[in-house]
């Protein structure tokens, strides 16, 4: 028995085993973004509270804190269709893993038994049944990007919605100081979601 | 790859030991499958664990079309018995696998539909090969809780699973027990420690006593024929077992 690592666990994960890790990381991403979504709707909630003490003066912070609830609203379902996609994904590649672990024993057998008939014309069933495989995730893949490039687009206008609330919070009055505080962590935290996505958006599961 | 050795023929009907692979990995417990044929199907007896899959598979086909392997008897759950399983099944998916009825719920996480398992009663059964009837003979305990031996009463063959095993060293590798005293000595740790119940293994030897067994044929190690048969039965019926030393 040899105390060398094999090569296959040197180099660490590739094919089927590599995109379940990057969906596992992409999962963690949009959890930790969930979390996010949920800690702006308490906060659009105390800014819309804020904004009724401040009166006329805040009126139109008082919009902006609406409108961000409902940003945050649309966040979270955002991320629940695409935490849907993502269990989707998962049972895809999982289910690729298995049948790729499988391939390779079938593969190895054909080395020992290269001129097995029924051995070859298994290993073509397979073929068939792992280009299926291959190809619902392929569909997989698109739509889960198209949801994080969508879910993008909501935290842009989020971000928008962030800036103009910061605007407003200067014409506060007496509240413009609170205002401000509260605005300013409305946009720090948009931001942080905006780099969530764009983490997403670039993860390598995408390319496979 | 390993060897396909015909220990026992009358015809069509066939034992077949597959074993020893050189290129095996030194961490993987050696096993011996063995492959009944009668009437143009075959059964396979443990088939053995995912990764020597290859290495059976092409030995199996050397001598007999693996896709008519028309069941798999598991003498019980473990994975160097049955893991393999699913990649049986996808060159004949009707195939039978008999198994206790204790892991006839465990094993389908293997692979497998509802209609693959034919569970075995804790007091055994006849099993069909195309005509040739077979006895799956009770072993409880002897490891596994629910353990089956398979005896073929025609060509006097008796599968003991695990129930007869032995961690051979390398220098000695043969197929067949040449000399008991020698022998029983790679067996004996085994033994103590893997069967857990005195009481179950004395019922068994009892049983087992009474069959009419030219060949005795472990999971592991080498196979007793003749007088040897006998030998260890009594050895094991001595043998204090279910402890941690010896």
């Amino acid at each position: 028995m040899t105390d060398q690592l094999p090569d296959a666990i040197v180099a660490g994960p590739k094919g089927p085993a590599l995109d379940l890790l990057h969906i596992v990381q992409i999962n963690e991403e949009i959890k930790s973004v969930v979390a996010v979504a949920f800690k702006i709707n308490i906060m659009a909630l105390n800014a819309i509270f804020l904004a009724k003490r401040a009166g006329t003066a805040a009126l139109g912070f008082g919009v902006l804190s609406n409108e961000l609830r409902s940003f945050s609203s649309q966040l979270r379902e955002t991320m629940l269709s695409l935490n849907a996609l993502i269990h989707a994904s998962v049972d895809g590649v999982s289910a690729m893993l298995q049948d790729s672990r499988y391939n390779d024993i079938l593969e190895r057998a054909v080395v020992l038994a290269s001129k097995n008939k029924h051995l070859q014309e298994v290993i073509e069933q397979r073929e068939n049944a792992t280009d299926q495989f291959r190809s619902k995730l392929s569909g997989l893949r698109r739509a889960l990007r198209s949801s994080v490039d969508d879910a993008y687009r909501l935290v842009e206008l989020g971000g928008v919605l962030a800036k103009s609330a910061k605007i407003e919070a200067a014409y506060g009055a007496g509240f413009s100081s609170s205002l401000s505080q509260v605005s300013g962590e409305f946009d720090g935290i948009v931001e942080e979601i905006r780099t969530s996505l764009d983490t997403l958006r670039k993860s390598s599961f995408f390319r496979g | 790859m390993k060897t396909t050795q015909t220990i026992f023929q009358d015809g069509d009907h066939k034992w077949l030991a597959i074993v020893r692979d050189p290129a095996k990995a030194d961490f993987l417990i050696d096993t011996n499958e063995y492959l009944i044929t009668h009437g143009g199907q075959g059964m396979l007896l443990d088939p053995g664990g995912l990764e020597i899959f290859p290495a059976v598979f092409s030995a199996v086909a050397t001598e007999f079309d693996p896709s008519a392997i028309s069941a798999i008897f598991a003498s019980h759950q473990d994975p160097d018995v049955i893991s393999s399983l699913a990649l049986w099944l996808e060159f004949n998916p009707q195939l039978r696998c008999h198994v206790s009825w204790m892991w006839s719920g465990f094993i389908p996480h293997f692979g497998g539909v509802a209609s693959t398992f034919a569970p075995i009663p804790d007091e055994g059964m006849t099993i069909s090969l195309a005509g040739l009837s077979l006895q799956a003979v009770p072993a409880h305990y002897l490891h596994s809780s629910g353990n089956h031996n398979l005896y073929d009463r025609t060509a006097k063959m008796f599968f003991s699973g695990d129930i007869g095993a032995a961690l051979l060293p390398a220098d000695q590798q043969g197929l067949f027990v040449k000399d008991f005293s020698t022998h029983i000595r790679h067996a004996e740790g085994f033994h103590r420690r893997w069967m857990g119940s005195n009481e179950a293994k004395h019922q068994w030897c009892s049983r087992v006593s009474q069959l009419d067994i030219d060949m005795l044929c472990p999971q592991h190690g080498a196979i007793y024929q003749g007088e040897d048969v006998q030998r260890f039965i009594n050895w094991f019926d001595s043998l204090q077992v279910g402890v941690l030393r010896a």
